[in-house]
């Protein structure tokens, strides 16, 4: 088969590729690495004929810099919060819609709907639920001209209206507001491949069970789980890189300030510094923090690995 | 008649036992349909929440008991929002390099598919292996250097910019080569003998056998350029160039005027909408093609 | 499969690192010092670009006068461009500049051009300004290339010294419209309450009380700006803020702590609001109709217009608004800031498209028509003294009132506080201080918490932050 006829050719249907990776993939590698070790490498600065050291200053510098620290710090919270959460809920739901028939295409699609949304777009929507019309973040002298939505559900219950997400609101209330947000958009995904995954597990297996009649529970932590096992592996890896890249649900609910009136740039998350440093040159740095976020992204995808190996149960 | 007396005795246990485990079953299954119940409707409250907040007047939303409801429907806000945030213009911006940008990518994934998945050259597992490599890492590590080459070619500011730099997807080119490659090498080697030219094999036997995937791979990516942000925010954040959801965002945080709720969740619902009918007609191809991906868009 | 890519990855970072050791080095270097050619303009056809932020209607006045300055020189082909706002403008320049893109002239804050200097592609004034070499124009006519004394004179001197607060004694800029803050008070309900415009703080607090017992659901007073407020208070208190030598971040004293504090006391009492902590410009909230409303705002002269309420149904508006110098730390010692663009010259490999950029920058800046008609569209100040004489702009001020002719009010006010004007030292960061003051009173006005520890944290944080620059 392998004729110099057939070469040619192959080469010429990948050329497009090849060439399209080449300028917008490979060279990006290798100069976002080179920048990243240039000390102080600023793109306006260059122009200016500057000249930069190489060495690691560049590491040194982001991760000694407060605002960076702040993201990173969120970017994680976000993480080991709605990662466990969403996965765990969307098992629940996963299980809870495989043992029924009735409405069960129905409700598989309501679950899946989110997932054709716009982070951005329904993301206001969150941020209109949750926001306070009025003034807010005095001492007593609040007016609140109408509480929100989920501050009105929360008051039938007899809780007082929370401050969400405006002016003078708690970290903790934004990044609960994340959260539900965040778990929100990442259950589809995860319900739709759990669902998948309990659906091709063996009927004999609970069969099996059955005869025994071995309480659900353990079924559910004896059978369901292990069997699902590189299916939940699959969703937790790819949520924690999805999670390490948290962007835009947050300028969805926050705005690009990413952050509540009053504390602009406090929800900010490593890719949103990666985005601040662009417009100002500071590629060095940019760089290094880009860096950085892969070098974090890649350890959590090798230890998942090989959490994953141990005890995924093929 | 003791022994008798026994096995009715156990019978009735039996008897029992299985009402007994009948009704936790039925108990069991409306605990499951009400778990069930409860998050659609959370699911869907956030949905139900915006139609029913953009048919409201801004008096009637701003009111300190929020109706579930509008009491009067208020259509006009759709108007509104069509003409505040422009989206006639960002829905024509938007379908215009959805439609290329798929286009294209279409025709460059076909082709490198098909080139890993039936022709011989060498080097070929290597170049494959160096693909799926990069797809580990994250674009956002793309993103500061593209950001430096489309200024030095000019690009700022274009449909240029929106269209080239995200062509290629690995990915794409993996998922329709497993697909190619399950297609029998022997329709290859019999059209090979018929003297057929490899695009006509390519356009007649392979694309048609490959449509499905072909299909999810089109409506992802316009997906893609519909709920694309990040970098059209970065390079091409003009008026006459933005994308449907820039300019949602910004329309309604550049504005002097406080925010006019209704008519936002209006836009909001115009913006959705079309993702939404998508979904419905074509929910085979989105979700087989996502449950592969792990990627939105 | 994966040993494959664990293989192609070590491969990739050991041929990166080659890379990165071989890629060093800068590219070459220019000089700021702009020579003027000998001749001056020597009348060859060049096309100057021009970036800016105007509206339509601003264009409407300069396309009038790129017509009348093209009589003069009609080989100098002027290509305008509306960039966005006054940000867009500088992001766009910054990454023009960085591959040598950038337009000959443009709008500028003096923030950005010590931006633009990084790249040391600014085009220094002084030897232009200077040259005493005859141009010819194609009327016949000619003029010296540089400022004549009686130019010079004619500017405002405050605005002219703009140009060269960049610490190094050179000139930058030349200031092309000015503006600065004015207090907008809902003048029907001051008269109605018998209440005075509050030309002190201690005043205005206690305005804002008396307003507070009128009218207990308004907030009384809107500030649009939280940096402004921040810079002006400094200078006001004569209190540091930013040092063009040295250190350059002295904004963390006891006197500043102490302003922010009381302002801080003034938020939680419901008393003042921002536009960040508000979400929109606080105009909305002055023209409002709903309970809640403000009854002053402090915010641009220039955005006269939106301070003015919308006309209701029976053709007149629901209340007349006063302009007025906003309060003072010592009245008898006024400061406001000077704000509103100046003009800034690019470096381009033809010296004489910078010369004939220059000449274009000078007409726009000297011209007396010019300025009046563009201050009387805009809203701005023109720079000019001699602006004040001319008759249709003394007729517009002339005109001024709380109404139809409100942008005409906001001029008088501020031609009549034009000894006030302050401006703050530009340098590489100047901007970031502006940033993280403005965050810094937005952050102290609405966490909660102990003031001592809040605003003790804020300042900190707000000097990292500008120390560490972004």
């Amino acid at each position: 088969m392998v004729d110099s006829k057939h070469q040619w050719k192959a080469w010429l249907y990948l050329s497009p590729a090849i060439v399209l990776l080449l300028v917008f993939t490979v060279w990006p590698i290798i100069n976002t690495v080179r920048m990243a070790f240039m000390d102080g490498y600023n793109g306006l600065a260059i122009i200016g004929g500057a000249e930069f050291e190489f060495g690691i200053a560049n590491f040194q510098r982001v991760l000694g810099l407060s605002s960076f620290k702040n993201s990173l710090y969120n970017t994680m919270l976000l993480c080991v919060l709605t990662v466990p959460i969403s996965t765990l809920l969307a098992l629940l739901i996963a299980v809870a819609l495989n043992s029924i028939k009735w409405l069960q295409k129905g409700l598989q699609t309501i679950f899946f709907l989110p997932y054709v949304t716009n982070s951005i777009a329904i993301g206001m929507v969150f941020a209109a639920m949750f926001n306070i019309v009025g003034n807010m973040g005095t001492d007593g002298n609040d007016i609140i001209i109408t509480a929100g939505i989920i501050n009105n559900i929360l008051g039938v219950f007899g809780i007082e209206p929370i401050n969400w997400i405006n002016a003078g609101s708690a970290y903790w209330a934004n990044i609960t507001v994340m959260v539900v947000y965040i778990v929100w958009n990442a259950l589809p995904f995860k319900i739709l491949v759990l669902l998948g995954g309990l659906q091709s597990i063996n009927k004999q297996y609970y069969e099996a069970a059955k005869v025994d009649s071995t309480p659900r529970w353990r079924v559910f932590t004896r059978i369901t789980v292990p069997l699902l096992s590189p299916m939940i592996a699959y969703v937790v890896i790819t949520g924690f890189i999805g999670g390490f890249k948290e962007y835009s649900s947050i300028v969805g609910i926050f705005g690009e300030d990413m952050g509540p009136a009053g504390a602009p740039g406090r929800l900010n998350t490593i890719v949103g510094y990666i985005y601040d440093a662009l417009p100002k040159m500071n590629y060095g740095v940019a760089s290094a923090a880009a860096l950085i976020l892969f070098g974090i992204i890649f350890v959590v995808t090798m230890i998942n690995m090989q959490v994953s190996k141990k005890r995924v149960h093929y | 008649m003791a022994k008798n007396e026994n096995t009715v005795m156990h019978e009735r246990n039996i008897q029992s036992i299985s009402t007994k485990q009948n009704y936790a079953k039925t108990f069991v299954k409306i605990g499951v349909y009400a778990f069930l119940m409860l998050m659609a409707l959370i699911v869907l409250f956030p949905f139900y929440w915006m139609i029913s907040s953009s048919l409201k007047s801004l008096s009637e939303y701003k009111l300190n008991v929020p109706t579930l409801w509008p009491k009067t429907i208020v259509l006009r806000n759709y108007a509104e929002a069509f003409t505040t945030a422009n989206l006639g213009r960002l829905f024509a911006n938007t379908a215009y390099v959805g439609i290329v940008s798929t286009l294209l990518s279409l025709v460059i994934t076909v082709l490198s598919a098909f080139a890993f998945a039936r022709l011989e050259f060498k080097g070929k597992n290597a170049m494959f292996a160096a693909l799926l490599a990069t797809m580990m890492i994250p674009g956002e590590l793309f993103t500061i250097t593209n950001y430096a080459t489309i200024n030095e070619f000019g690009w700022m500011n274009t449909f240029k910019v929106l269209i080239f730099p995200f062509l290629v997807s690995v990915f794409y080119i993996y998922l329709l080569r497993q697909n190619f490659m399950q297609i029998p090498n022997e329709l290859y080697l019999a059209a090979k003998v018929d003297g057929c030219p490899d695009l006509k094999y390519l356009w007649k036997v392979m694309i048609p056998l490959a449509l499905p995937t072909l299909i999810s791979i089109t409506i992802l990516k316009m997906m893609g350029a519909w709920n694309s942000y990040v970098w059209p925010n970065l390079v091409a954040n003009k008026k006459e160039l933005q994308m449907i959801t820039n300019g949602l965002r910004n329309s309604f945080t550049d504005a002097a005027g406080s925010v006019n709720y209704p008519v936002q969740m209006a836009a909001v619902a115009i913006v959705s909408a079309p993702l939404f009918l998508v979904f419905v007609f074509l929910r085979k191809y989105i979700m087989s093609g996502v449950s592969r991906s792990g990627i939105k868009g | 499969m994966r040993k494959r890519i664990v293989a192609f990855l070590l491969v990739m970072t050991m041929l990166l690192s080659f890379g990165a050791l071989a890629g060093c080095g800068g590219k070459k270097a220019t000089t700021a010092n702009f020579e003027v050619p000998e001749v001056g303009y020597d009348g060859s056809e060049v096309t100057i670009y021009f970036d800016h932020t105007m509206g339509a209607n601003l264009q409407e006045v300069l396309n009038l006068h790129i017509a009348e300055f093209n009589k003069l020189y009609p080989n100098i082909h002027i290509v305008h461009e509306q960039v966005g706002n006054y940000d867009d403008v500088r992001d766009n320049i910054a990454v023009e500049l960085t591959v040598g893109n950038q337009p000959n002239l443009a709008y500028c804050y003096p923030d950005h051009v010590a931006l633009y200097n990084i790249s040391k592609q600014v085009v220094t004034l002084d030897s232009l300004i200077d040259s005493d070499i005859v141009v010819t124009r194609a009327d016949g006519t000619t003029e010296i290339l540089g400022l004549t004394q009686e130019q010079k004179d004619d500017f405002i001197a405050g605005y002219y010294n703009e140009g060269k607060q960049f610490g190094d004694g050179l000139m930058y800029t030349l200031p092309m419209s000015k503006s600065t803050e004015v207090l907008y008070y809902n003048k029907t309900f001051f008269d109605a309450n018998g209440l005075t415009v509050p030309t002190t703080w201690d005043e205005l607090e206690a305005l804002c009380q008396k307003i507070k017992t009128i009218d207990p659901n308004s907030i009384p007073l809107g500030y649009d700006s939280e940096a402004n407020w921040f810079i002006t208070m400094c200078e006001q208190k004569n209190s540091p803020y930013t040092s063009a030598t040295g250190e350059h971040f002295v904004f963390d004293n006891e006197t500043n702590r102490e302003f922010v504090a009381e302002f801080r006391e003034w938020y939680k009492s419901g008393y003042i609001t921002t536009q960040e902590i508000l979400g929109s410009y606080t105009s909305e909230l002055f023209k409002s109709t709903d309970t809640t409303r403000s009854y002053m705002s402090i915010g641009s002269s220039a955005g006269a217009t939106h301070q003015r309420p919308t006309k209701g149904e029976d053709g007149k508006y629901p209340f007349e608004v006063g302009i007025a110098t906003i309060p003072q730390a010592d009245a008898s010692n006024p400061k406001v800031i000077s704000q509103g663009p100046s003009l800034c010259l690019f470096q381009s490999e033809n010296p004489q498209e910078t010369v004939a950029a220059w000449l274009f920058m000078k007409y726009l800046t000297t011209n007396v028509e010019f300025q009046a008609e563009f201050g009387m569209a805009s809203g701005y100040v023109p720079v000019l003294k001699s602006v004040a004489e001319n008759e249709a702009y003394a007729a517009f001020i002339a005109n001024a009132d709380g109404g139809d002719y409100i942008a005409a009010l906001s001029a008088k006010r501020c031609l009549e506080q034009e000894s006030a004007y302050y401006t703050s030292p530009a340098f590489v960061g100047s901007s970031d201080a502006r940033d993280a003051v403005g965050l810094l009173l937005q952050t102290c006005l609405v966490e909660n918490g102990d003031t001592d520890a809040v605003l003790d944290k804020a300042f900190k944080e707000a000097l990292t932050s500008c120390r560490e620059g972004s």
